[in-house]
């Protein structure tokens, strides 16, 4: 009689915990989100986290924090990834090409399979900027100059290994002109740079365009068709030059996410990207929505890799 | 543009008001707690500003990030740790005037001075925006690499004598700046093959470490006060006011120089205390004083550090380039707002931007009050608790603040070590000071100097490119002559050439200081062969450094073996005992148990054996309730702090 009620509240306690454990997966979020982004605030990967934030409040009824994690270009953040709960209380923000150039040019303790993405949602396109006052008024004189002289452009960008140095790297192979490369810390100061006349072109994103209005003309873009805000500016691939691509930024979790976790914040941030006044005031800013979601990022992330892979040999062979 | 007086009316609603006050109120707060930023406040609350009114959000914003660069100068001052980077310089006098029972003092003085520089900072702000906006963009590589050599040569004024073993101090944190992943070259450097190390050594951990473990071990040492207790008495505001307007021309040369480096993106607080803290020195008849609790020091660095806000303000609100790193979080919160900063927003006619600028200066004044109040607790707090519950308080403190830095237990563990390696460094009479401005101007100076050295080849006029066409930097290297050589004229001008600094003791070796000498040279050798494996971007500064670190380390042999014994004032006091070994190894374990064991346990274990250490003759029954109880709400009150309101993800421990 005794045992049996031992074993009934057993039972009755495992249900319990079942029951709560079932609803807790389904009540995500169930508190605040914090959301690691693993640069320094202001750039980029920050303001976009901060778009996202009153829209994910909207969505899920829970704030989303935004922390700031940055170091080593990102690895310092991608690298601890793992360490958190994956109860989806924690997500990180993550970029390509940097997860995919990060392992393949040096060990920054994590393998791009180490990530898990769950949703890229934009992009900044690669674009080719001067100062207003240059004398550069087309992509051909760039290319005119940086070839009777070798180097003598001087174009910046921000650090080594990063985008901009790709964009750099696949635009001297797509068109022979070679630059001389200048890595800034942060984007601020390659925008200083430009502006202050010490680069003569600078790598940067239709972002940068944006936010610089009159101060610098955008020479092209590396869209496929041209940016809904820069309707007069060419992409590269009108000019001849096979260059499309940027920054895409993400989102990841810890690798112990369960899979309804993961397709349900996947969901979140779909939702967020379909908002007509989100997309609207992403594009005013010069940014370009993709959406990529949880089940298409294996295809995703297969052809970035690819598209990487040669750029990698190129500049590991140059250091 | 909106009109003046409705802009004026909306900025000192009480509403405004009111936030402005809570914000100066929790980033002083902020501030005077190691670890915790600006940044990090200014970021947990901007969700909270798009509920707000624009205007009033900003404000509050504002508000708590000029306390939060003022709240710094209380920990600098009355624990001789910077709260953040921008009070480092303050600790160099604050920190002796507290010893000696000035520190309310101190706090005033420091007050008056962060609001006389955050008014400067605030009115060019509001005045000259447009025009000093070209500052940020006359300032390039080149000029930024000066700059970070005119901070360096503090390390000769700073190191009083002991020249030789502040530059060899001040090339070991050139050293630690390098360590990580390089921003040019991209090559990983001196991290031993440890993949938490390729971030680098965070400046705030090691600030908190270099600064504050020597301070711990030195208060369970002895059985003294931290601070000299002080008689109660009202702020000394009258007599700090006196003070402070006998110093006007200071205080007002140091807030412009405060603003003009705040307008330079990426120099920062740190650098315009620095700075200002090194021209009141050169400019005063007293400049034998300073690094001894000399109030022209503290003010020059205080006015410095508050005008930078005002300064950084204005590239960020001109050119859309963020001047500092809790601009750039203000500047995504302005977007959000659909405040769109740069070129445009001037032009825009929206009234928001003068309103805010109105309110900061309007939470500048309201600083006054605030910190007067809260300083003066803050102070007696600091004298009058007992160092049992001082010591692990403080120790506390380090913990939990270089682990907010970025919820990385790596940090702890590097201000831990960086530290008992400061303090060791300091035995050998290598203080702590030139290290710290090793590595926090070690960055600006490497990739400034790359930079102009690959432009330069690129144009092929590399001299043209670091100096002779550029005319400020003529005008940084000049200062930098005068910095260096003024002391020297001065000494012959006085015809009785002062040796006092440089005494022969006998003929007995100075072992610590040799014993350090062999070590920098095995670690520059060491630094030399791994330079060897590295690109040519990333290895040009880790050569220069490691020769100059070799050359000056055998130079400290031969001084040290002929007995040339000196006297550094934060190398010789402290005498190791046990309490200290216990102290050491008690942080060390702390750093390295948190992550398993979970930061509450870890934590009030380590707090119940720091208030034993730091306890001195018997500790009645009485006693021991009270410290209980005291460190229990002390560890969860922090914990519930940045559990709950700071969000910080805690690493997961078998318990909380």
């Amino acid at each position: 009689m005794l045992e049996t009620t031992k074993f009934g509240n057993l039972i009755g306690a495992a249900a319990t915990m079942l029951a709560i454990s079932a609803s807790t997966a389904f009540a995500w979020p169930d508190g605040a989100v914090n959301y690691i982004i693993p640069f320094n605030a202001g750039g980029e990967s920050d303001i976009t986290a901060r778009y996202q934030q009153p829209y994910f409040k909207e969505a899920t009824g829970q704030d989303l924090i935004v922390q700031y994690l940055p170091g080593a270009g990102g690895a310092q953040a991608w690298s601890g990834l793992n360490g958190y709960n994956g109860d989806g209380m924690t997500i990180m923000g993550t970029n390509l090409p940097h997860i995919v150039l990060q392992p393949l040019l040096q060990d920054p303790g994590y393998q791009t399979d180490d990530i898990t993405n769950v949703y890229m949602f934009h992009f900044t396109p690669d674009a080719l900027l001067v100062q207003k006052d240059s004398p550069f008024q087309s992509v051909q004189d760039v290319i005119e100059a940086a070839t009777q002289n070798p180097g003598s452009v001087i174009a910046g960008g921000t650090g080594t290994n990063s985008a901009n140095h790709v964009a750099n790297q696949v635009f001297t192979n797509e068109t022979g002109a070679e630059t001389t490369y200048i890595p800034y810390s942060g984007t601020g100061a390659t925008e200083s740079g430009l502006l202050g006349g010490e680069v003569d072109v600078l790598w940067g994103y239709t972002t940068v365009a944006a936010r610089q209005a009159d101060s610098v003309r955008m020479l092209a873009v590396a869209t496929d068709e041209r940016h809904p805000l820069f309707p007069d500016v060419p992409t590269f691939k009108e000019l001849g030059i096979d260059m499309v691509g940027g920054a895409y930024r993400g989102i990841a979790v810890p690798s112990s996410t369960p899979e309804e976790l993961r397709q349900q914040l996947s969901d979140t941030i779909g939702k967020i990207n379909a908002d007509p006044e989100f997309r609207k005031r992403m594009e005013a800013d010069g940014y370009a929505m993709i959406d990529v979601p949880y089940q298409e990022m294996a295809a995703f992330m297969a052809d970035r890799k690819a598209a990487y892979e040669k750029v990698a040999e190129q500049l590991n062979s140059q250091n | 543009m909106a009109d003046p007086l409705s802009i004026f009316l909306t900025a000192l609603s009480p509403m405004n008001v009111m936030l402005a006050l809570l914000g100066v109120l929790a980033g002083t707060v902020i501030g005077a707690l190691p670890g915790l930023s600006a940044t990090m406040a200014i970021a947990v609350l901007v969700p909270f500003t798009f509920v707000m009114d624009p205007a009033s959000g900003l404000i509050m914003l504002g508000a708590i990030y000029t306390g939060a660069i003022y709240g710094g100068a209380f920990a600098a001052i009355l624990v001789n740790t910077p709260g953040t980077p921008s009070a480092i310089a303050t600790t160099f006098d604050g920190f002796p005037m507290a010893k000696r029972g000035d520190g309310d003092l101190a706090v005033t003085l420091a007050t008056i001075a962060s609001v006389v520089g955050g008014l400067v900072g605030a009115i060019l702000l509001m005045t000259l925006s447009p025009k000093l906006a070209t500052l940020a963009l006359a300032f390039q590589s080149t000029e930024y690499f000066w700059l970070a050599i005119l901070g360096l040569t503090l390390i000769a004024t700073l190191s009083q004598g002991n020249v030789v073993k502040g530059m060899i101090g001040g090339m070991f944190g050139l050293f630690l700046s390098m360590i990580g992943v390089a921003v040019i070259g991209g090559d990983v450097r001196f991290t031993a093959g440890m993949p938490s190390m390729l971030g680098g050594i965070d400046i705030v951990a090691a600030l908190i470490g270099l600064y504050c473990i020597p301070v711990l071990i030195n208060m369970v040492a002895s059985a003294g006060q931290h601070l000299e207790p002080a008689p109660a008495r009202g702020f000394r505001f009258f007599e700090a006011l006196g003070i402070a307007l006998r110093d006007w021309i200071n205080l007002l040369r140091s807030s412009i120089i405060g603003t003009l480096v705040g307008i330079l993106p990426g120099a920062g607080g740190s650098i315009a205390s620095l700075i200002s803290y090194a021209e009141a020195r050169r400019a005063s008849p007293r400049s034998e004083n300073f690094g001894k609790g000399e109030p022209s020091g503290l003010l020059a660095t205080e006015s410095a550090n508050n005008a930078t806000v005002g300064g950084g303000f204005i590239p960020t609100l001109v050119l859309g380039i963020p001047g500092t790193p809790p601009d750039a979080v203000i500047m995504g919160a302005l977007m959000v707002q659909g405040i769109r900063t740069g070129p445009a927003l001037f032009q825009s006619g929206d009234g928001t931007v003068y309103i805010f600028m109105l309110g900061l200066l309007i939470a500048t004044l309201l600083m006054l009050p605030i910190g007067l109040i809260v300083g003066r607790y803050a102070f007696r707090f600091i004298a009058n608790v007992p160092k049992a519950m001082l010591v692990p308080l403080i120790a506390y403190m380090t913990v939990v603040g270089s682990f907010a830095i970025h919820s990385n237990p790596h940090d702890v563990l590097v201000m831990v070590v960086t530290g008992l390696i400061g303090w060791i460094a300091a035995r050998g009479g290598y203080g702590a000071s030139p290290i710290v401005l090793g590595l926090v101007l070690g960055q600006i100076a490497e990739q400034g100097f790359m930079r102009a050295w690959m432009i330069g080849g690129a144009r092929g006029d590399f001299m043209g490119q670091l100096l002779l066409n550029r005319p400020i930097s003529w005008g940084i290297v000049a200062l930098i002559l005068l910095t260096l050589c003024l002391p020297l004229l001065r000494m012959r001008r006085q015809a009785q050439p002062v040796q006092a600094a440089t005494v022969r003791v006998g003929h007995r070796p100075d072992m610590p200081g040799l014993v350090g000498a062999v070590v920098f040279l095995l670690l520059a050798a060491w630094i030399l062969l791994q330079a060897r494996t590295l690109s040519t971007m990333a290895a040009a500064f880790p050569l220069a450094v490691g020769a100059a670190m070799a050359m000056l380390s055998l130079l400290q042999i031969l001084r040290s073996w002929r007995g040339r014994v000196t006297t550094d004032p934060e190398g010789a006091s402290d005498d190791a005992t046990g309490r200290g070994a216990v102290l050491a190894m008690t942080m060390l374990l702390w750093a390295l148990l948190f992550p398993v064991l979970g930061m509450f346990t870890t934590s009030l274990l380590a707090c119940v054996i720091l208030t034993m250490t730091g306890q001195f003759g018997r500790l009645t029954t009485r006693q021991m309730v009270i410290y209980g109880l005291g460190v229990l709400m002390m560890v969860s009150a922090f914990y519930l702090l940045m559990v709950r309101v700071l969000n910080i993800p805690m690493p997961i421990g078998l318990l909380p």
